[in-house]
């Protein structure tokens, strides 16, 4: 029941930044592909950072174990990049968003959204045996990390990603690259 | 505290501040409930039991029988945490649309370009989502599961997902908007 509850109250907050980022509005997601504003390029790498830091320093505390990392497979993480971003730029949202948006009351968020990833997620799950087996055969490297696979020191790649991702940020900003948009 | 519950209530905060609470959550969800934030998988929670329940014998298979079972996940319950996430971060700013006029195709730029067509949105919005689905299964998440989560715990498949994206998502959007890009 903990755990339920726990779910629930973390989903609120992850769906709360969502739309106080902004990416519960198509105009957001499509612009960050138009290049014209760059916040959900800001938000994600500025959460990686903080959630980078996070799990390494509590692990290195003891006070966590890394849950299942997710799988790499080279070439199924990047056909599946490629296909989603299509899917993004179509529609101007992603799952999470699009459930975020549905709770603001949109209703071109709330029906052909969570239906079709319903029928999405029905194929896939028709198709899995077909597809995934194989495409997930190619180049796998498994549960790896990057720390991991160059023997690096994970704070090392962690100061390295937080570093680049400030000075993007930087450029980001002094571009005016997230100018106010005038549609809205 | 005036100048913060100020903050709170504008409907648009900095990128910044926002990606910084996204990135305690995603912490939050390993060190509470040694779970990974996500929202795709739980698309495939809900399919399995939608499925189950109306042709047993079809959705009688591996991949939802294990892979991703049918039920009451943790990820599930997250996804209805979300849905009220984004209603409560609507309510704050007064944005909320329910019941509203224009909530059936939301976006002023969408309408600009496109018309104020209500199936037209509907229809490429279904389509993209089928894609969106999909392209989640065989990449192995989506932007919360894989880029966010698997990014955090620097997994490979995270950076590979998002360069994929960020690539397709550009020419994509080049061919949309055409000219008006």
């Amino acid at each position: 029941m903990t755990t339920y509850i726990i779910a629930l109250v973390l989903g609120v907050f992850f769906g709360f930044s969502l739309n106080k980022a902004g990416l519960t509005k198509y105009h957001k997601i499509v612009n960050v592909f138009r290049l014209t504003d760059m916040a959900v390029l800001q938000f994600m790498m500025s959460g990686l950072v903080v959630s980078m830091i996070g799990v390494y320093s509590l692990r290195a505390l003891g006070a966590i174990t890394f849950p299942n990392i997710p799988a790499t497979y080279i070439v199924g993480n990047l056909i599946g990049g490629l296909v989603f971003g299509v899917g993004m730029a179509l529609s101007g949202y992603c799952p999470g968003t699009c459930v975020a948006g549905g709770g603001e009351g949109k209703l071109d968020y709330l029906i052909p959204g969570l239906l079709g990833f319903l029928v999405g997620a029905i194929l896939y799950g028709l198709t899995y045996q077909l597809v995934f087996p194989a495409i997930s055969a190619m180049a796998n490297y498994g549960n790896i990390t990057i720390p991991k696979l160059w023997n690096v020191n994970p704070f090392l790649f962690v100061t390295l990603f937080a570093f680049i991702s400030i000075l993007l940020f930087y450029l980001i900003d002094r571009a005016g690259l997230h100018r106010k948009d005038n549609n809205q | 505290m005036k100048k913060m519950i100020d903050y709170i209530k504008k409907e648009i905060w900095s990128p910044y501040v926002a990606g910084i609470l996204l990135g305690v959550v995603g912490v939050l969800a390993v060190w509470l409930s040694d779970n990974l934030l996500g929202a795709s998988g739980a698309f495939e929670n809900i399919a399995g039991s939608v499925g189950k329940a109306i042709a047993p014998n079809l959705f009688d298979n591996l991949y939802f029988n294990f892979i991703m079972p049918p039920g009451l996940t943790w990820g599930v319950v997250l996804l209805i945490g979300v849905f009220f996430g984004g209603m409560l971060g609507a309510a704050t700013s007064g944005t909320l649309m329910w019941g509203k006029k224009g909530s059936a195709n939301s976006d002023a730029q969408w309408k600009r370009i496109f018309g104020p067509q209500i199936w037209k949105r509907w229809a490429i919005a279904f389509i993209g989502a089928i894609i969106l689905e999909y392209a989640a299964g065989i990449a192995g998440g989506c932007t919360s599961g894989l880029a966010i989560a698997g990014g955090m715990l620097l997994a490979p498949a995270a950076f590979l997902f998002i360069s994929g994206m960020f690539a397709s998502g550009i020419i994509i959007a080049r061919l949309v908007y055409g000219k008006r890009y």
